[in-house]
């Protein structure tokens, strides 16, 4: 009993939480309005909206990439606004991110490319050569590991992004529209992937337009509408009024 | 830690490298200020040698009356020593002054000959004074003819060297007024090349600088890079800038010992290689590093 509860407990420790969070960007556009929000450990969460909703803006204050105008995020426990200041870099070795644009050097082969997220934090050599070969195989690109960025499909430039992202071993990974330039068939792996990459117990974000891949998830979805959130279905599809 | 700086280091040739003719253009311009900048150095440096070695031989000749007894003019060289200003005084006997005399004219028979027909010894005693600096020699002259052994003199001879001396010295100033303008002029130079330098690498690395944020890379990692660009064109610059300076200045060497004897350039710049180097890398460096912060303030926000 006592064992359950504390399971329990572990799994729904908050990972994330925003604290009537306001974000204005220069000038006096609202992006974010009184955002109030909590992300537990290995959730795995969608968040939705029209275009200019504030998605972005709402995984740019998670990886801290942007700060809150009012209130506080806190990331396991800890406020932003300080981390942002003193351990930016800790906090996004915590984070793993992944972009619509994949952001893949081009001059570096897949290998390079995730092994570079681990030699500009300094990890030593053996590390990267024991670590980088099973991330590739996690998301199955270990016979293109000498590949050039350009000698891929979309979806195989986004799985090494995704690589990259895990390499750190993170708590979260934090993707903002990862399908958005990638066909149907794709999109539907990637979002496999990152299910996968949740079950194996990493908190997964999501931002996207894409109401298949998010009725494929079929997880909380958040939904926001001009930066605020106007339903948050604890499992569910995709639904904009 | 260690690993960090290999890594970055090497990180930094290969762009420096990859850049090409951008960073071919960013040394020689900071060779050339460095070059300039140290040609001005050896010269003012041995000209201040020579205005030194000239100085030390400046002096006044006090010369006694024909009949002046040795006893005064000994008691009028312990009074000179006295004077504050006065370095050394050397006592130069009839006799001393003769000899002296004869050999710096033995290729001349004419005035051997005359030397001769006069007979006995027409040369006077004197005192050679030096001053500790050579501005004093106006009052150790007004001091001799205010002296209580003034009836004993003939005449004071000085002023001998004092127009080369002050020519000399506004040479001098002249380069280096020429050499600081001319410097600082240049060092501005280089701290734009190499802000101008670094801030294409910047900006050629946007997308890995963005990437390195994202996967965490400490500030310093992603600074790092761009320090050691600046030093490295600093370093590289100024052994080229040494190279060039050994070439020239055995070169114009040549033709300055053939006009001033005395004045050795190249025995300056090996004596002095260690410092001339040091220096070099030093300011090339410091030009770099400074050029490169100004860059990465400018552009680099982390
Ligand atoms: N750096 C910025 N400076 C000023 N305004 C910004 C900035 N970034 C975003 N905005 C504005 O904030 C609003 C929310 O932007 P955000 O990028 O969060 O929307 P989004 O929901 O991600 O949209 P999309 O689906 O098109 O990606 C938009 O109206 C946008 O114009
Ligand atoms: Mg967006």
């Amino acid at each position: 009993m006592i064992n359950e509860e504390n399971i329990q407990e572990e799994k729904n420790k908050i990972m994330i939480k925003f604290d009537n969070v306001s974000k204005t960007y220069k000038g006096d556009f609202m992006a974010l309005e009184e955002i109030n929000l909590d992300i537990a450990e290995g959730e795995f969460i969608s968040v939705v909206g029209q275009s200019g909703s504030g998605k972005s803006t709402l995984l740019k204050l998670i990886y801290a990439e942007e700060a809150a105008t009012v209130g506080e995020v806190y990331f396991d426990g800890n406020p932003l606004s300080v981390v942002r200041k003193k351990n930016l870099s800790a906090h996004r070795r915590e984070i793993g991110t992944v972009f619509q644009d994949f952001k893949l050097l081009p001059r570096k082969t897949v290998y390079e490319n995730v092994a570079y997220a681990l030699e500009v934090s300094g990890a030593p050599d053996e590390e990267i050569a024991e670590n980088v070969p099973q991330i590739l195989d996690i998301v199955g690109l270990t016979t293109k590991a000498k590949k050039y960025p350009h000698q891929l499909s979309g979806g195989e430039q986004q799985k090494v992004a995704i690589a990259r992202a895990l390499v750190h071993t993170p708590m979260i990974i934090v993707a903002d529209e990862p399908t958005g330039n990638l066909d149907p068939i794709a999109s539907l792996e990637i979002v496999r992937l990152l299910i996968r990459i949740n079950e194996l117990g990493t908190t997964v974000v999501l931002a996207s337009h894409d109401k298949d891949i998010v009725d494929k998830a079929n997880k909380r979805v958040l939904v926001l509408e001009n930066g605020r959130i106007i339903a948050d279905y604890p499992q569910g599809k995709y639904k904009i009024s | 830690m260690l690993l960090l700086i290999t890594r970055t280091f090497k990180e930094s040739i290969r762009s420096i490298l990859r850049n090409g003719w951008l960073s071919v253009s960013t040394i020689s311009i900071l060779v050339m200020s460095l070059y300039i900048i140290s040609v001005f150095f050896v010269f003012t440096s041995t000209a201040n040698e020579m205005l030194k070695e000239i100085k030390n031989k400046a002096n006044i000749s006090v010369y006694f009356k024909a009949d002046a007894e040795e006893g005064v003019i000994l008691a009028a060289k312990t009074e000179v020593e006295k004077m504050n200003e006065v370095k050394s005084v050397e006592y130069i006997s009839k006799e001393v002054a003769l000899e002296n005399f004869k050999r710096t004219n033995a290729n001349e028979p004419v005035i051997l000959e005359s030397l001769k027909e006069i007979g006995g010894n027409p040369l006077l005693a004197a005192l050679v004074v030096r001053a500790n600096n050579p501005t004093d020699y106006q009052t150790i002259d007004e001091n001799i003819t205010k002296a209580t052994f003034s009836e004993e003199v003939s005449r004071v001879n000085y002023n001998k060297n004092k127009e080369l001396i002050n020519k000399l010295n506004s040479v001098i100033e002249t380069i280096q007024k020429i050499g600081i303008s001319l410097g600082l002029l240049f060092a501005a130079i280089s701290l734009l090349i190499t802000f101008n330098a670094v801030r294409i690498t910047i900006y050629t690395h946007k997308q890995e600088i963005e990437i390195m944020r994202l996967v965490g890379a400490s500030n310093m990692f992603i600074r790092l890079p761009f320090i050691f660009e600046g030093i490295i064109y600093g370093i590289v610059s100024s052994v080229v800038s040494v190279l060039l300076l050994f070439i020239s200045l055995k070169f114009i060497a040549s033709y300055v010992s053939l006009t001033i004897p005395t004045v050795s350039l190249m025995n300056f710049y090996l004596a002095n290689f260690g410092t001339i180097l040091g220096y070099q890398i030093l300011l090339g460096s410091f030009f770099g590093v400074i050029g490169g912060l100004m860059a990465m303030r400018k552009y680099l926000k982390v």
